[in-house]
């Protein structure tokens, strides 16, 4: 089977960051491969090393964000494509999806993965996106996935009050969670290989758009940004077990009123 | 006069409480705005629920009824939906953020050309389309977001409004609706033990954390809920290792919980957690560690040892509850 990756390079989260005058400023610009994406990854490897076929990834960005591509193809994936975007400033999940749309279009697969959301934005919508306008059968939030009998797909996904299970025959798409897998860490040999690994290269051009029919594609922006406001801390109890409960239970009944 | 139209979800023949708050906040942006409030719901039986739909003050209603809807399934919901949209033309789309909704927006604003702004914390409807607060970075920092064009579609998270009633009498549609054949197939849901309480919608969430390290921690997380009538939650460090569903989980990569009240147990208090929980009313934080930043933010603070405290607490409110 073959799976295409739809993989993204995102700001590391994790690293301080600050607002200065309702601008973003990161204190590292350490880009890492999207967590939720590098599941997606990780998954497609597993399944083929099971059942055969290949994993290759795409990923739209400047040529900087070849660097991971290069992770996903030390992960072990067989092929990179990189479509060439030097500057996403102000592409929406519309724009990028109408791209990986055209792109799609033109390379067709098997099972299209992504993450569930980017986790700089936490959007969520470009899987789906895609999907629709592919009219590709899809299911979000995977955390397990299974071959059944080589023409269709068994998602397992988080859903409000329990877990789906559903089967969506070939071609489709789904989205994963981090929650499926622990991505492998590229072993040295897989850094060594990957090198020599194919990264075709597309333009919007190639794709049969441009930078101005994307930015057309555009539909919402990021105005500014501002801190979450803060929770007031209330009381903090110390003492024993027995004097803790017996205040808790007082502030509960008499205060908060809600036993 | 252009329209709001609230998708309204359903869980266990009750229309879920977030889906209230949504239909609440947008009821003020329609008189603010001079719109009308329309709502639609999907279900086995969706008339059931068009009278409180009134009580909540839309003044279109639109029910979609069809067994297809009995379990969730993205097809059929986006084929609805996409349906009522084309009837109702509204300008703005709204409904709760929930794992239902977040799998079909993206579809919904690609079929029907509208920008979506999903999961946001606050939003209000503007001349040219939607203004509105999303936190992102993980849960960090929030950005400003805003949507314009003909159609906005937009989600909201749990616990950013209150809901309240404001009777009026609406125009009821019961719109005829034939499932197409659809490509996916649902096999089997499948129901954790954890699922007694439906999570996102509890009044009393207890939650645990890394501080609970084995089958005995989880007993008294269980009895406490057991006694509270409360569902169980749980942060992403207890789901990893085993002792909880990945349904209990709660946070950025989690569920939204927003009860009124919230039992932090033995959970430090990382960001990852705490965007799942903080519109919490009333947030009770156990943990041994009087540093832990929970306490920067719980209404009652216990700075001690759990496993003395929870056994005292449970049998202190089952006191409380049968007296």
């Amino acid at each position: 089977m073959k799976f295409t990756v739809c993989i993204k390079q995102v700001p590391d989260v994790y690293a301080p960051l600050q607002i200065k005058n309702g601008e973003l400023s990161m204190d590292t610009d350490r880009m890492v491969l999207n967590a939720y994406d590098a599941s997606a990854v990780e998954e497609a490897l597993v399944l083929t090393e099971q059942h055969g076929g290949d994993v290759e990834v795409v990923l739209i960005g400047p040529d900087k964000a070849k660097e991971t591509i290069r992770k996903a193809l030390a992960m072990g994936a067989a092929k990179g494509h990189h479509i060439h975007v030097e500057d996403t400033h102000g592409l929406d999940s519309a724009a990028y999806a109408s791209i990986l749309t055209a792109f799609f279009e033109k390379n067709p697969t098997e099972v299209i993965a992504t993450g569930k959301q980017s986790q700089d934005t936490d959007s969520g919508l470009a899987g789906s996106m895609i999907a629709a306008s592919l009219n590709l059968p899809y299911a979000a939030n995977a955390v397990g996935l299974h071959i059944d009998g080589g023409s269709s797909l068994v998602v397992k996904r988080q859903g409000d009050t329990g877990q789906e299970m559903l089967a969506l025959p070939i071609p489709c798409l789904v989205t994963c969670s981090n929650d499926m897998n622990n991505p492998r860490i590229p072993s040295l040999k897989g850094i060594m290989a990957s090198k020599k690994k194919p990264v075709e290269t597309h333009t919007l051009e190639d794709l049969g758009l441009s930078l101005a029919t994307v930015r057309d594609s555009v539909k919402t922006s990021t105005i500014s940004y501002q801190e979450m406001p803060a929770r007031e801390a209330g009381k903090k109890l110390e003492g024993d077990a027995e004097e803790l409960v017996s205040s808790l239970m007082n502030l509960l009944q008499n205060e908060a009123k809600v036993i | 006069m252009s329209a709001i139209l609230v998708y309204i979800s359903t869980t266990g023949g009750k229309i879920k409480r977030s889906s209230l708050e949504v239909l609440s906040h947008c009821r003020d942006q329609a008189t603010k705005n001079n719109m009308e409030l329309a709502a639609v719901v999907l279900d086995n039986d969706a008339a059931a629920f068009a009278d409180q739909l009134q009580q909540y003050g839309a003044r279109k209603v639109y029910t979609v009824s069809n067994p297809i809807f009995k379990s969730h399934l993205n097809a059929p919901v986006t084929q609805a939906l996409l349906q009522i949209i084309e009837q109702v033309n509204p300008r703005v789309f709204a409904c709760a953020s929930t794992e239902g909704t977040k799998d079909v927006l993206g579809a919904l604003a690609a079929k029907t050309g509208g920008a979506a702004l999903p999961d946001v914390a606050n939003f209000e409807v503007t001349a040219d389309g939607v203004s509105a607060l999303r936190p992102v970075m993980a849960a960090k920092i929030l950005s400003q977001n805003t949507a314009s064009g003909e159609l906005v579609l937009v989600s909201v998270r749990s616990g950013s409004y209150d809901a309240t009633e404001s009777p009026t009498v609406a125009d009821v549609t019961d719109v005829a609706f034939t499932p197409a054949d659809f490509a996916a197939v649902l096999r089997e849901v499948i129901s954790s033990t954890g699922d007694k309480v439906d999570l996102s919608e509890a009044t009393v969430v207890v939650a645990a954390g890394r501080g609970i390290k084995d089958e005995e921690g989880k007993k008294l997380i269980d009895d406490l809920a057991e006694t509270l009538g409360a569902a169980v939650g749980a942060s992403r460090a207890v789901v990893e290792n085993g002792l909880f569903p990945a349904t209990a989980q709660i946070g950025q990569t989690g569920k939204v919980v927003s009860p009124e009240l919230y039992f932090a147990i033995g959970i430090s208090g990382a960001v990852q957690h705490t965007a799942g929980m903080s519109n919490s009313k009333v947030i009770v934080a156990i943990n041994k560690d009087g540093d832990a930043p929970i306490f920067q933010m719980a209404s009652y603070g216990l700075v001690g040892d759990l496993y003395k405290i929870l056994p005292l607490l449970t049998e202190e409110i089952r006191k409380a509850k049968s007296a």
